[in-house]
């Protein structure tokens, strides 16, 4: 383990707000999904649908840095011990199995909070589409972690 | 898939019980996903930080198991339109979950609002929300 990550200045933090990811691709591979049913206990569909949990997954894979990277942004690191938050999943059209999405999205907030208990912690919330190979939008989907800060 | 349902506002949706969080996918699900985060693997530092002696369940695994409550209830998963959550706490290895919801509103398009929840050991919630399915 290393040690713990430098908290951002407010300044820092709000910075990131509009930051554009890189983006890029991902693919429903039928071994990846099959794989991924069985972790979460799901059916294993035979009629070409993935599970909804995929627009999520393929938000995050393809959002174009890993969620290390992504921590690194937020002036953090998987040692800090992040959470998730919140997950808002629009699934507009369900994604199919076999197919390539591309996906696109940015940091829409980032703000910081004092618990009672939790101490000084800050919720950083992005917002990814995941869209299909005819160019539509199948998933918006809204995400946001927290990252608890140590003085 | 199954047969859609014609709920009524106040019903009930059928619970979704893992009896056992299964810590040998988490780890499979931490490869999948390339997440680094030692707390869905390594013991050590899951106690280092304080969070107990388990390892720590990918918060996502938390949302599937709701969302196979509401498909097993909607005759698909695909007729999730819209879902959203707050992780309230913690599922570790080895605990005990039920997935459940409750019909919020019908509407005339065929949309059913609910509100869903996944629960460790009967009653300590650790995921609550909100969804929308498309059942016509």
């Amino acid at each position: 383990m290393t040690s713990a990550t430098q908290s951002p200045t407010i300044e820092e933090l709000e910075s990131l707000v509009g930051r554009q990811f890189p983006g890029g691709t991902y693919d429903t591979e039928p071994w990846r999904v099959w794989l991924t049913n069985d972790v979460i206990g799901a059916p294993q569909r035979t009629d070409g649908i993935a599970h909804p949990m995929f627009c999520y997954y393929a938000a995050m894979a393809g959002l174009g840095i890993s969620i290390d990277e992504m921590f690194t942004l937020c002036y953090a690191s998987a040692d800090d011990g992040p959470m998730f938050g919140e997950c808002d999943i629009q699934q507009l059209r369900p994604l199919e199995i076999g197919a390539t999405y591309t996906v696109r999205g940015e940091i829409t907030s980032a703000v910081r909070k004092q618990g009672e208990r939790t101490g000084t912690f800050d919720i950083v919330a992005f917002q990814l589409e995941v869209v299909a190979p005819d160019g539509e939008v199948s998933s918006v989907v809204s995400n946001s972690f927290i990252f608890p800060r140590r003085p | 898939m199954s047969t859609i349902p014609t709920p009524s506002v106040g019903d009930e949706l059928p619970r979704l019980v893992i009896e056992a969080v299964d810590a040998e996918k988490m780890k499979t699900m931490a490869a999948l996903l390339a997440d680094s985060n030692p707390i869905h693997w390594d013991v050590d530092t899951v106690r280092e930080l304080g969070m107990g002696d388990q390892p720590v369940n990918q918060g996502p695994n938390n949302l599937g198991y709701v969302m196979n409550m509401l498909g097993h209830w909607a005759g698909g998963a695909e007729r999730i339109r819209h879902i959203r959550v707050r992780f309230l706490d913690n599922v570790f290895a080895g605990d005990r979950l039920e997935a459940g919801g409750k019909v919020t509103a019908v509407g005339d398009d065929g949309s059913v609002d609910c509100d869903v929840w996944l629960a460790r050991d009967g009653d300590h919630p650790v995921l609550a929300g909100t969804a929308t399915l498309l059942l016509g």
